[in-house]
């Protein structure tokens, strides 16, 4: 699904490393791919939770489901070859109550990915809204958009 | 309590819908005590105003819509917005009036109170 580019610098090396762990990841997803089947979704706690990431100009931006985690309950470390998302998630049956259908299951989880640029650490924000995971990693200025003026000749 | 896989529901007897948004059946876990059924059904992304929860004919459906704005190219993809929906059958003797749905974090809480006609009774035993 991504062309490749070839090896003619380290930054499109990243690059390349970065299509091919997405590549997998397309690769474990299809048979959880659920559409309208009617067994219920399982998570497999090693692809937990599913991540998509965004290029939104200045910023790149990583979210991620995590239904019924709060803030404390995850962690987000930066590093010098990207970004990961760990944290346990605990689901406490109901004291009194006697259970027919246990779906939804307590885990710990941790993942890690590569970046397609460099980012700034300072600028980087996570927040928890309904469930869903949203990181905010501010693109390193020389990672940045820049417009190239057009000059008449 | 069993859950229904009719995806495709005709029965509100309109023309068949031309496009149906896609939904994958949430995980859920169903609890009960003496006084009520208890749902927790896993729907990140959805808000307040997306949830329908139906009691008709024995039939609770949850459906949960997910709209999110793509806050620009995707890089990545590993899952998409898909909305939320199950369908189970409930056991007779629910109130439907007193059906309660409550949203957090990701997590939608249903509580479906048993009527009186069927909670556990203790009998008193009279002395003779």
């Amino acid at each position: 699904m991504f062309s490749r580019f070839g090896d003619e610098s380290r930054d499109f090396a990243l690059l390349d490393e970065f299509r091919r762990r997405i590549d997998r990841l397309w690769e474990d997803m299809d048979t959880s791919w659920p559409a309208n089947s009617s067994n219920a979704r399982t998570h497999s706690s090693s692809a937990w939770p599913r991540i998509n990431l965004y290029d939104a100009g200045s910023n790149l931006v990583l979210k991620a489901d995590v239904p019924g985690l709060s803030e404390k309950d995850v962690h987000v470390t930066l590093n010098e070859s990207g970004v990961s998302i760990s944290g346990d998630r605990k689901v406490a049956p109901p004291e009194g109550y006697s259970a027919h259908r246990q779906e939804r299951t307590s885990f710990g989880f941790s993942r890690s990915l590569s970046l397609p640029c460099k980012v700034n650490p300072e600028q980087t924000q996570a927040s928890v809204k309904n469930g869903v995971l949203t990181v905010t990693l501010a693109k390193a200025p020389e990672a940045q958009p820049r417009q190239i003026a057009v000059q008449a000749n | 309590m069993a859950n229904q896989t009719d995806l495709a529901n005709r029965s509100n007897g309109l023309a068949e819908a031309v496009h149906q948004r896609e939904a994958i059946a949430p995980v859920v876990d169903v609890y009960e005590n003496g006084d009520e059924l208890l749902l927790f059904v896993d729907v990140p992304g959805a808000t307040n105003d997306g949830i329908d929860v139906q009691l008709e004919k024995g039939q609770l459906t949850i459906l949960a819509k997910r709209r999110e704005d793509a806050p620009g190219p995707l890089l990545a993809a590993e899952y998409r917005s898909y909305d939320y929906l199950r369908v189970f059958s409930v056991p007779q003797g629910i109130d439907p009036s007193k059906i309660d749905a409550q949203l957090g974090g990701g997590v939608l809480r249903v509580r479906l109170p048993k009527s009186e006609s069927v909670k556990p009774r203790r009998i008193e035993v009279k002395q003779g």
